[in-house]
């Protein structure tokens, strides 16, 4: 028997029913047509899957739809308020991505911490991004974007600011 | 010679797939999903070797599956791997069996509305096995008496009886090894067990199948080779190739893990056969993982060195674990002697490899296709010889090294050719100075608990499969370059991208010929139907083969839209070139030295549709007739705790030579990535059996499958990657490949510093924690 919720996603408030032991991941996947989340393993290894609710980091693998009534989740199609925000512009300039596959995830990952903290070390970065498997970049390349998202992001806050005044 | 000037060949820009990838809009075959779909789950051996006694099906029927077992899917014999000619091509499987020989074999599969429903019926499916003896080591399958797991194999569709499990074997000598080794100083002889290695490609297998109304198939799956996969689907299930088309999706990774068509593919097509409808199938990771794996070799080697520094002879065994069937193991073979005898020049030698099945997970290529584990032995052998004679490591390898001039086997004995580039020693040179190897001090000097060393090794891969003979390997390329009536370009490939960025690499050397903005070429999603043949995105040759066929597409093109250019402009069309226009965004037509006189692609492709010129456009089909070494280089500093055994990177400095660098932002993220893979393979990886129930002993879950994290690899400022400067004369516009020299030498390059850190060497890898404190324990006698 389903059970109706509703919840935010990307902005946009869903109303759908869902099955008690449905996963979040095959709800955004299947039901909502949102791709871009990946399935890599299932089980919570490889944050393929990451996504954020209520503004914290979550594997929609291990997540029932059921737990999201009420709340908020933002996916890789909904992290730019434009077109490309300057985590993903970062990772392009610095050949942050390969395959491609793992890139949701990290992009996911760089965007709570950046939230969270506006100037991280490169050792806040490698935490958290690892538990983001990435097969391909060796992750150096991953961590080279965050750090030049993030000077990035402060430069473009002072600019504003100095608009202001 | 002055340097050339590149418009866009070595800048840095984002990649072309790249706003789709950073956004979650592309899609990969896992993402793709058709109307009046129905989801496929398979019924896999449970028993490492067994024959399939009754398999009843009628309650998952009951339930609505469509079901298919062995008895119903096509008798043909297949290798799934056709990128060599039918005489080295083992055949060995069929689409579902009844006697599987791993846990994990395919016997049967259904099909149903949801994936649920499907898995519910594949667990009313009754099987009853008869379980038979597994042979879990390759020297007991090669034991007289042993049961056979495969009375025989099909080779260029002659029946070949299989003796004592070995599948296949090759030996190849050259000179005289008793007098080599007569003529030596100093002779060092040692055993390496390598492990069994998982290419934990992000995306799992996956494949979806549209039967059509014509009695063809439309197919989307992970695949390094869109025209072998229709090849193969041809050869199973006899559809002519004009009614199968296999489209280009996005994929997630693969390292080798689809050069061969999946073993899912041909299932999901008998299902979506009997079905007539589309069929989806996604393989969980733990499928995936008992569906392929790196090959796992035992090698003796044996090499002897004069005190001057110079090899005289050597001496290689192989003998690979290769599990139930064979994908690529007799190229293997002939793969792993070439690496060997293409490291060092080595007068006098022999080589005996031997393939052998067992009762596991198939092996198959994994990034470097016997490179790593080959390197991984003569790279330290090597730094073993060089302390017996007294010698600076990288000076004796320096002293013997295969360069300039010398033969290359690209491809195995039947793929040589002569090296035209070569950048080793500057590689080494300056790779010895960055990371400071002349202080890197002696074993016997580090104290303390925690104990730092550096190590070296130096690798290659080839850059493609061609020679100039026709030799056993197919390759070629091809590529359709058409200027569009606005002056943008439409490029058609068949070749697939892994995900190293081959599109950008084709879409760069195209702008650079044709001198068009690089943003005006556009890559097309291709398939089958619209593309010539493609042999396969592997041996690191999409730039090398791949590349050179876009080059002579875009020369066609261009000597076309001059020609014409020439008649509109009134002067020799040998007179007129094309650059970039930035103003008009467009490739200009212009007259060096005359102003005045020029007109734009675009213009010249809109005048060419109004006079009924006809399109610019070329397709090609190209062969390289040689298929040059790229070479890199790795230092590598780690720390080893005495009292855990954790070996932590410090600092690496990678040097390559891989000609002209067309993408540097992705050919450094190569080495990066080549390293990880290089770090893990010595320390991390590997896929260990239960010798009781014949299964992995991680059941197929990454939990137990450990890769590096971003937390394992050192600090960025601390991977320094340089590029040598080479120009290979035969690649387009100087280039060879990279993807595998990347990581072959690496795991030689941190087992040589763990050494050096420590004193110890060893010989099996990974080398574990436990291990290394063992070892530690037993050397200070405690």
């Amino acid at each position: 028997m389903g059970e109706i919720i509703e919840f935010t996603v990307n902005g946009l408030k869903r109303r759908i029913e869902v099955e008690p032991n449905e996963l979040l991941i095959n709800v955004i996947r299947g039901k909502l047509g949102l791709t871009g989340t990946k399935y890599g393993c299932g089980i919570g290894e490889c944050g393929s899957c990451t996504v954020l609710i209520d503004g914290e980091p979550a594997l929609s693998c291990l997540t029932l739809a059921i737990e999201v009534d009420g709340r908020e989740i933002v996916t890789i199609e909904g992290i730019a308020e434009n077109e490309l925000n300057h985590i993903q512009e970062a990772f392009l300039d610095q050949g942050a991505v390969q395959c491609g596959f793992c890139t949701p995830g990290m992009i996911i990952m760089a965007k709570y911490l950046l939230n969270k903290k506006r100037n991280p070390t490169e050792k806040e970065i490698k935490e958290h991004i690892k538990g983001n498997l990435c097969r391909c970049t060796g992750y150096i390349n991953i961590i080279k974007a965050i750090k030049e998202a993030a000077e990035k992001m402060q430069n473009s806050n002072v600019k504003a600011i100095s608009k202001e005044l | 010679m002055a340097k050339k000037v590149f418009s866009v060949i070595g800048k840095r820009t984002w990649r072309k797939d790249g706003v789709a990838k950073v956004t979650g809009k592309i899609k990969f075959t896992h993402d793709i999903s058709l109307p009046n779909m129905l989801y496929g789950r398979v019924l896999k051996s449970p028993y490492p070797h067994a024959r399939v006694r009754s398999i009843d099906v009628s309650e998952a029927e009951k339930i609505g599956a469509i079901c298919l077992t062995f008895k119903e899917t096509p008798k043909v014999k297949y290798n799934e791997r056709l990128v060599s000619v039918p005489e080295a091509t083992y055949k060995d499987r069929t689409v579902l069996t009844d006697k599987p020989l791993y846990v994990g074999e395919p016997v049967a599969a259904v099909a149903a509305e949801t994936e649920e429903k499907a898995q519910r019926a594949l667990e009313l499916i009754k099987v009853e096995y008869e379980t038979l003896e597994p042979l879990m080591d390759p020297e007991e399958a090669m034991k007289p008496g042993k049961p056979l797991l495969h009375e025989s194999v099909v080779v260029a569709d002659r029946v070949v009886k299989v003796e004592n499990n070995v599948a296949c074997k090759l030996e190849i000598s050259e000179g005289n090894i008793e007098k080599g080794f007569g003529e030596a100083d100093v002779v060092v002889e040692r055993e390496y067990k390598t492990n069994r290695r998982y290419h934990l490609q992000l995306e799992t297998k996956t494949v979806i199948c549209k039967p059509e109304i014509d009695g063809g198939v439309t197919v989307w799956c992970t695949t390094q080779s869109i025209h072998n996969t229709r090849i193969l689907l041809h050869q199973i299930f006899g559809i002519p190739l004009s009614k199968i088309n296999v489209k280009k999706a996005a994929l997630g990774g693969s390292f080798g893990s689809s050069i061969q068509t999946n073993t899912i593919v041909p299932i999901c097509v008998a299902l979506a056969l009997k079905a007539r409808r589309p069929v989806k199938l996604v393989y969980s990771r733990e499928e995936d993982m008992h569906d392929h794996c790196c090959y796992q070799v035992i090698l003796r080697l044996k090499l002897g060195a004069k005190r001057n520094g110079l090899l005289t002879a050597g001496e290689m065994h192989v003998i690979v674990d290769i599990g139930g069937h064979q994908i690529q193991a007799y190229p293997l073979l002939g793969c792993m002697a070439g690496w060997w005898v293409s490291l060092y020049k080595i007068p006098n030698l022999k080589y005996k490899g031997i393939a052998v099945y067992t009762n596991k997970v198939p092996s198959c290529a994994m990034r470097g296709f016997g490179n790593p584990q080959v390197t991984w032995a003569v790279e330290t052998l090597m730094d073993e010889l060089a302390e017996k004679i007294s010698m600076d490591p990288l000076e004796f390898k320096l002293k013997n090294y295969v360069g300039l001039g010398d033969i290359f086997w690209g491809q195995g004995p039947t793929v040589k050719s002569v090296i035209t580039s070569c950048g080793v020693e500057e590689i080494l040179r300056k790779g010895a100075e960055m990371v400071g190897w002349n202080k890197r001090g002696e074993p016997r000097e580090k104290r303390g608990r925690v104990r730092r060393g550096i190590g070296m090794a130096r690798g290659f891969h080839t850059s493609g499969a061609g020679g100039p003979l026709a030799g056993q390997t197919v390759d070629y390329s091809g590529a359709t370059v058409k200027v569009n009536e606005d002056g943008t370009i439409d490029y058609l490939t068949a070749l697939m991208d892994c995900g190293q960025g081959d599109y950008d690499t084709h879409a760069k050397i195209i702008a650079e010929e044709l001198g068009v903005p690089l943003r005006n070429i556009n890559v097309v999603l291709t398939d089958t139907r619209s593309t010539v043949y493609d042999v396969c995105t592997h041996a690191s040759r999409a730039t090398y083969v791949g590349g050179a066929a876009a080059l002579k597409a875009a020369r066609e093109v261009k000597g076309k839209l001059l020609e014409y250019a020439s008649r509109v402009l009134d002067v020799n069309p040998n007179a007129l070139k094309i650059k970039p226009d930035e103003e008009t965004g467009q490739g200009v037509i212009y007259i060096e030295g005359v102003p005045g006189k020029s007109l734009t692609i675009g213009e010249l492709a809109s005048l060419a549709r109004h006079k009924n010129w006809g399109t610019f456009a070329a397709t090609v089909s190209l062969r390289q007739v040689k298929c040059p070494p790229h070479f890199t280089g790795y230092f590598v500093e780690v720390e080893v705790d005495t009292e855990t055994g954790v070996v932590k990177p410090l600092r690496i400095v990678a040097g390559a030579d891989i000609g002209t660098v067309i993408n540097p932002g992705l050919a450094e993220g190569q080495m990066h990535g080549g390293f990880a893979m290089g770090l893990s393979m010595a320390l991390h990886e590997d896929t260990p059996y239960n010798p009781e129930s014949g299964d992995l002993t991680n059941k197929g879950f990454i939990t137990d499958y450990k890769v590096p994290t971003a937390a394992d690899m050192v600090d960025v400022e601390d991977f320094k990657v340089f590029f040598v400067d080479t120009h290979e004369p035969t690649g387009p516009f100087g280039a060879k490949g990279i993807g595998e020299g990347a990581t072959n030498p690496v795991a030689a390059a941190v087992v040589n510093a763990i050494y050096n850190a420590i004193g110890v060497r060893f010989y099996e890898l990974p080398i574990t924690p436990e291990k290394i404190v063992k070892a530690l324990r037993e050397k200070e006698g405690k």
